[in-house]
């Protein structure tokens, strides 16, 4: 199953290379600068996914103490924080050509540096606590509280002047781009979405195997 | 904005690729270790890093 996983997240990865390298048209404003977008975007989205899902996941921990949802939360954390460092990162490469700056103090790219130095520090926190339960318990609480910093980051373009552009497709009503780019767009998100899912799944086997060896 | 950019394009995919290789790697390395520890712990090494713990039955009951 898990190799069944691995091998259509492989080809869907490659869809999505296909797709916005060879596929999709060289953007008219932007020039071949824009193919970023098709890691940025899903990099984000996959970001919200992992900080939605600590959120549930942390949730139902407090609610039932289910060491699986724990483990969830742990593990979909930390993919959060890898994607995010990605969003961060690839937005600054994004940003140069565009901006004519690797990086700007504006609402977009400041609350989702928050968002991310938040959920490092959660995942700090669950090193630094001994008590397995007790760290857990406080992880939780943080990962909820944290995952309300994701509508601030995506609002954020509409409630602040901002550098960075509204929302292309995550947004309501209808869009703005060719048909072929949002196609091209949305492989991209199936594709990282099965990595996601791939990563969480991986590494929540892991912490559970870690658990029964320190057992 | 010209197709002179390639270099930014290069750079963002480069970097993805060799940060999500490298946590796959991490994951599929921390996962084999793990498994590895766990078929050996019948064996007499695998309690050397910790204390021997008792087995339930050899336990003996509180006061």
């Amino acid at each position: 199953m898990r190799r069944l996983l691995g091998g259509v997240t492989l080809a869907g990865l490659v869809a999505g290379l296909v797709m916005g390298f060879a596929i999709a048209p060289r953007e008219a404003t932007q020039g071949n600068v824009q193919r970023i977008m098709y890691l940025h975007v899903p990099s984000v989205w996959v970001a919200y996914l992992a900080f939605g899902v600590v959120l549930v996941a942390s949730v139902v921990y407090l609610m039932r103490r289910a060491e699986a949802a724990d483990r969830l939360a742990h593990a979909s954390a930390e993919v959060g924080v890898l994607f995010t460092g990605l969003t961060i990162a690839t937005g600054s490469i994004w940003g140069k050509p565009t901006w004519g700056a690797w990086w700007t103090w504006d609402a977009r790219l400041t609350s989702v540096s928050i968002l991310f130095v938040m959920y490092l520090g959660y995942l700090l926190l669950r090193g630094m606590i001994e008590d397995r339960e007790r760290g857990a318990r406080f992880a939780a609480v943080l990962g909820i509280v944290a995952a309300f910093n994701v509508p601030l980051v995506h609002f954020s373009v509409y409630w602040w002047r901002t550098l960075h552009q509204p929302p292309s497709l995550m947004k309501p009503g209808p869009g703005t781009m060719p048909d072929i780019i949002v196609a091209a767009l949305l492989v991209n998100f199936a594709a990282f979405t099965l990595l996601y899912v791939y990563f969480v799944t991986r590494r929540a086997r892991v912490l559970r195997l870690e658990a029964e060896a320190e057992a | 904005m010209t197709a002179g950019n390639w270099g930014f394009v290069v750079a963002a995919y480069g970097l993805a690729a060799v940060v999500l290789i490298a946590y796959w790697r991490f994951l599929v390395r921390r996962e084999k270790e793990l498994q590895g520890q766990g078929s050996g712990v019948s064996e007499p090494q695998a309690s050397v890093s910790g204390h021997p713990r008792s087995e339930p039955a050899s336990r003996s009951p509180l006061p």
